[in-house]
């Protein structure tokens, strides 16, 4: 028994001992080579990190003083860490980001001023790009950001699944009436079993960081907005805004042309019932393909998918994605965050994004390359740059379309009437609104 | 013949017993065992409508993906030396103070206690963010200690209180026999207590441990790099990509809980002794 | 070298605030400074430039319609949660209370759910309760009982619901554990007393069991109840908090409020008044430890 007593606490005094050793280990940073933390949310994924992981090797190559250390982090939590980081005063070297909290970031001033770096480049350097990603990445007549991808939201659909329904795989619909009609077509029960299961449309209805985009072109093409261009109230009381709410829910809850659960799903599971066969369209960009075709090489992606624009509805529009790579004002290398940035962003990369990745850039001269002409998906979204407009770049926009969210699950769920939850979201974000001034 | 009465009567009682037991236990394991399923198909299975029970198609390929792509090995270690650690200090630390709490008539001896336990109220979204501060400064942020520190508040608190409940329960004579047999209070600490408290020191411990694996928000929040992921995080992680892959992330859960239950079941001999002896003799 | 009958007095208490010390510094030191921080944020006015305190956050709150519907369905999730631990968790150990076969196996089992982390109990909940893939809607059509998939975590009604299951098969052992411990500390004499006397099973239990039982339901609910209160992980992986808000509870929309909208200021009060909210609740268990010194 004496023994025993001893040894148990012996063990434990072990276990203690070794647990504050091995606790007290950190992960040694190199002293001698420059590091720089780079942040970025596709690291996680299988395609668009393996090509993220091999330009930073084609970097080091070129930079033998440079070490980069890849930090994944996902996609809901990057505005948390980064700001977290950022008021710590700890924010990574280099961090991608997108529209959404572009403007959020600039103004909590958690992004470097690179307009000297730019300058010292040349007078021509920023003419490679676009105008609209580059004042996308201008804060008070400074630049505090490199564009990135620069993508419109288009329709994305499954040929093979069109022509077994009787349509011409061809001729996607054009028009919202049209949409519809394809897509209750495409509701059916496809192996005669009894059950439904495949289905028209999906869409990432949960709240997820995703569904903006996604939905936002619905809403905009019935000629509806969320706020109005003054910026100081609701629009969601507009006949056209609930027009365009009205058809969005009745997909759900009338046609029943989504597959069921439809608010739970996030990009990934509509990626996913793509890919699997059981839904027929979706609005996505160039990013979708080869994560589909990755997740089901089956299904020959690049041949059984087909692009088109989005619907017309009043108005022919789209909304756009535009992301960034911004230089912590922390950093204590500029200089080699200033030559990964460019890097990253220099011709050779975003050609090679475009190749791994299919997203379309910022710059004029990769856009212009014939694989980008050519290819049957970014010459659709290209074309449709013209027509894209960015999400709101005010700090009240996650929290008004939360509210939308919200009104969207009510009615979908039937826990209200789709015009009461319209007006109790449209109070809301009113006072949302109210609260800025 | 009310013998047999009682005898068919009882029996009757068993066998209610046995089914509700037995409805009770399909409760607590069937979703393990869904688990177990699910991760064994192919992707494509998982996703079958009519629903399959059994693999069709049994594989190990989700465990060999989690493990060796996505560096569980790592993030086994990581889970591991952060929860062992934290058990073990807060039991430590926190066997002191109870110690203290239980034997010495100290001044605010209330307030004190109180406090301890509303420190257990404090939500973790509102500490997460100036911790982030307070380990940057100290140069912890994304290290195993600075999520040991992390842990240490919540944990510490909940050993306090439940290890004072078993050092209550023993009696203060024995103390004071040794005292008079010439011992410090860190002798009686060490040579009485102490072993006496052993199955609650291990039912702290456990409980420790699994408060500081489970844990997703500080994780979250006060690493960043991938050489400091645990599995929880991992876990969590695989959810919010793009795709959820759910033989993968299934497998990942069932590994990810193989520890705790091997804790467990280590000890789980001493934690119900533990429980029975201390705690609730107040 | 002190010998003697007892040693000095000041000094063994001195002793007594050493063993205290390294606790309570700790606790002290990485707890004051972010609670403080976030008591003096929700007192000021998020009105940037402004330094002065302000009560323009509580306002707010009280004003919030969301805010309140939050409140209701805390206070549902809780109180159905807490119950139902309680009732499974009594029934459980009084069962195993009992010399039976298979029990110590039994007791084994039935904390495994407990041992599962509750990010991971919600994510396979969610994936059992998937209308289309999941395990329960497959059960019930072959059973014949449905006809159609039954939306478990978006049907308005059945969201509470479904997220409370869960919660009850990942937290009720750890309460039949602790009430499995108190009953095995009731003195079998009592029993014996009261059955001589002439009392029948249910007497025995109202007027044995449970006054015997009186301090660890106590510690069990008040336990339970701050822990719910504070639950996080498992609402965010089943539902986020939605559809909509009728799943969202205090802990998840403090986080939506701190790292989604970046409303700091306003997070801070809604995780002050839950605070205080689990102060009051359990204010009773607080002053019954304390009056025991």
């Amino acid at each position: 028994m004496r023994r025993h007593r001893t040894s148990v606490r012996n063990v434990l005094w072990v276990v203690l001992t070794a647990a504050l050793v091995l606790g007290g280990l950190a992960p040694a940073r190199s002293q001698e080579a420059v590091t720089l933390r780079f942040s970025n949310w596709h690291f996680v994924e299988t395609v668009w990190g393996r090509s993220l992981r091999e330009a930073i090797n084609i970097f080091e190559s070129r930079n033998p003083g440079i070490k980069i250390v890849p930090e994944p982090i996902s996609y809901g939590e990057k505005e948390a860490r980064y700001q977290t980081e950022c008021a710590a005063r700890r924010m990574p070297d280099v961090v991608k980001l997108h529209n959404f909290s572009l403007t959020m970031f600039f103004e909590m001033g958690c992004a470097a001023d690179l307009t000297s770096f730019i300058q010292k480049e040349g007078p021509d350097f920023l003419k490679a790009w676009y105008d609209t990603p580059i004042k996308v990445m201008t804060y008070k007549g400074k630049i505090m950001a490199m564009p990135g991808d620069f993508m419109s939201m288009v329709l994305i659909y499954n040929r093979e699944m069109l022509k077994a329904a009787g349509l011409n795989p061809d001729r996607p619909p054009k028009n919202w009436t049209e949409f519809l009609d394809y897509a209750r077509r495409l509701t059916r029960d496809s192996d005669g079993d009894g059950r439904i299961d495949q289905w028209g449309f999906s869409i990432p209805a949960s709240k997820n960081p995703g569904l903006p985009l996604r939905i936002t072109p619905v809403v905009w093409s019935f000629g509806a907005d969320f706020i109005t261009p003054d910026g100081r109230s609701s629009a969601l009381n507009t006949p056209e805004f609930r027009a365009a709410f009205n058809y969005i829910v009745e997909l759900a809850t009338a046609h029943k042309v989504v597959p069921p659960g439809v608010t739970t799903f996030g990009p990934g599971d509509v990626r996913t019932q793509m890919a699997s066969g059981r839904v027929a369209m979706k609005i996505g960009s160039g990013w979708s393909y080869p994560i589909i075709n990755d997740l089901n090489p089956k299904l020959n992606a690049y041949d059984t998918l087909e692009a088109a624009p989005v619907p017309v509805g009043k108005v022919q529009i789209t909304a756009a994605w535009q992301s960034g790579c911004v230089m912590s004002p922390f950093t204590r290398y500029p200089e080699a965050a200033w030559k990964f940035i460019k890097f990253l962003s220099s011709k050779d990369m975003e050609k090679k994004f475009f190749e791994d990745n299919r997203v379309v850039s910022s710059r004029k001269d990769v856009n212009a390359l014939p694989m980008v002409r050519t290819d049957k998906f970014s010459r659709v979204i290209v074309a449709e740059l013209a027509h894209a407009r960015l999400e709101p770049m005010i700090k009240e926009w996650p929290e008004i379309f939360d509210a939308f969210t919200t009104a969207l699950h009510e009615a979908i769920t039937g826990a209200k009437t789709p015009d009461r939850a319209l007006a109790d979201a449209h109070a809301r974000v009113n006072a949302i609104l109210a609260r800025g001034r | 013949m009310e013998s047999s009465l009682i005898y068919s009567r009882s029996r009757l009682v068993a066998a209610v017993v046995y089914a509700w037991l037995g409805i009770m236990g399909v409760f607590v394991l069937f979703p393990f065992l869904w688990m177990v399923l699910t991760s064994l198909k192919p992707e494509i299975e998982a996703l079958r409508v009519p629903v399959t029970w059994l693999p069709e198609t049994p594989t190990v390929e989700a465990y060999v993906v989690m493990w060796f792509r996505k560096h569980y090995a790592t993030y086994f270690l990581n889970s591991t030396i952060v929860s062992l650690s934290t058990a073990a200090i807060s039991t430590f630390v926190g066997a002191l103070a109870a110690y203290g709490f239980s034997r010495f008539g100290l001044a605010a001896k209330g307030t004190m206690m109180g406090f301890v336990l509303t420190t257990q109220m404090l939500p973790g979204v509102l500490l997460v963010g100036p911790y982030f501060q307070i380990l940057s400064r100290l140069g912890l942020y994304d290290t195993r200690t600075g999520l040991i520190i992390a842990f240490l508040t919540i944990c510490l608190p909940f050993a306090i209180w439940m290890l004072k409940g078993f050092i209550d329960g023993i009696p203060a004579e024995l103390d004071e026999a040794a005292i008079v047999d010439g011992a410090g209070r860190l002798t009686v600490f060490f040579r009485v207590v102490f072993p006496l408290i052993r199955p609650g020191m291990v039912a702290t411990m456990l409980f420790a441990f699994l408060l500081a694996w489970g844990d997703l928000l500080w994780v979250q929040t006060l690493t960043s790099s991938e050489a400091m992921v645990t599995v929880t995080l991992a876990i969590a992680r695989t959810v919010q990509e793009f795709f959820v892959k759910w033989p993968e992330l299934m497998a990942g859960a069932l590994m990810g809980g193989v520890p705790g239950v091997l804790f467990y079941l280590l000890l789980q001999r001493w934690l119900v002794q533990g429980l029975t002896a201390g705690a609730i003799k107040q | 070298m002190m010998l003697g009958i007892r040693l000095p007095a000041l000094r063994d208490r001195l002793m007594g605030y050493a063993f205290v010390a390294p606790a309570l510094l700790l606790l002290l030191a990485v707890l004051a400074y972010p609670a403080g921080r976030s008591l003096r944020l929700s007192l000021s006015s998020g009105v940037r430039g402004s330094s002065g305190y302000s009560l323009v956050q509580y306002a707010e709150l009280l004003r919030s319609d969301v805010f309140r519907q939050v409140l209701q369905n805390t206070a549902l999730f809780v109180a159905a949660s807490v119950a139902l631990h309680l009732a499974l968790g009594l029934a459980l150990a009084l069962t195993l209370n009992r010399p039976l076969f298979g029990r110590a196996a039994f007791r084994v089992l039935a904390l495994l759910p407990w041992v599962v982390p509750d990010v991971v109990a919600g994510i396979v909940w969610k994936w059992i309760l998937n209308p289309l893939y999941g395990l329960m809607n497959d059960l019930l059509f072959r059973a014949g009982l449905i006809a159609a998939p039954v939306e478990w975590l978006t049907a308005p009604g059945l969201v509470l619901p479904s997220v409370v299951l869960a919660n009850v098969w990942r937290g009720f052992p750890f309460v039949m554990i602790i009430l499995l411990a108190g009953l095995q500390s009731i003195p079998v004499e009592l029993y014996e007393a009261a059955a001589i006397d002439g009392a029948g099973t249910v007497q025995r239990f109202r007027h044995v069991t449970l006054p015997g039982l009186r301090k660890v339901l106590i510690v069990a609910l008040a336990l339970d109840t701050i822990w719910e209160v504070r639950r996080f992980g498992l609402i965010q992986a089943m539902t986020a908090g939605g559809p909509g808000i009728m799943s969202e509870v205090l802990s998840t929309q403090v986080f939506k409020q701190y790292f989604q909208f970046f409303k700091f200021e306003y997070a801070s009060a809604m995780a002050i008044a839950m605070t205080g909210l689990l102060l009051v609740v359990s204010l009773p268990y607080v002053r019954m430890i304390v009056r025991q010194e």
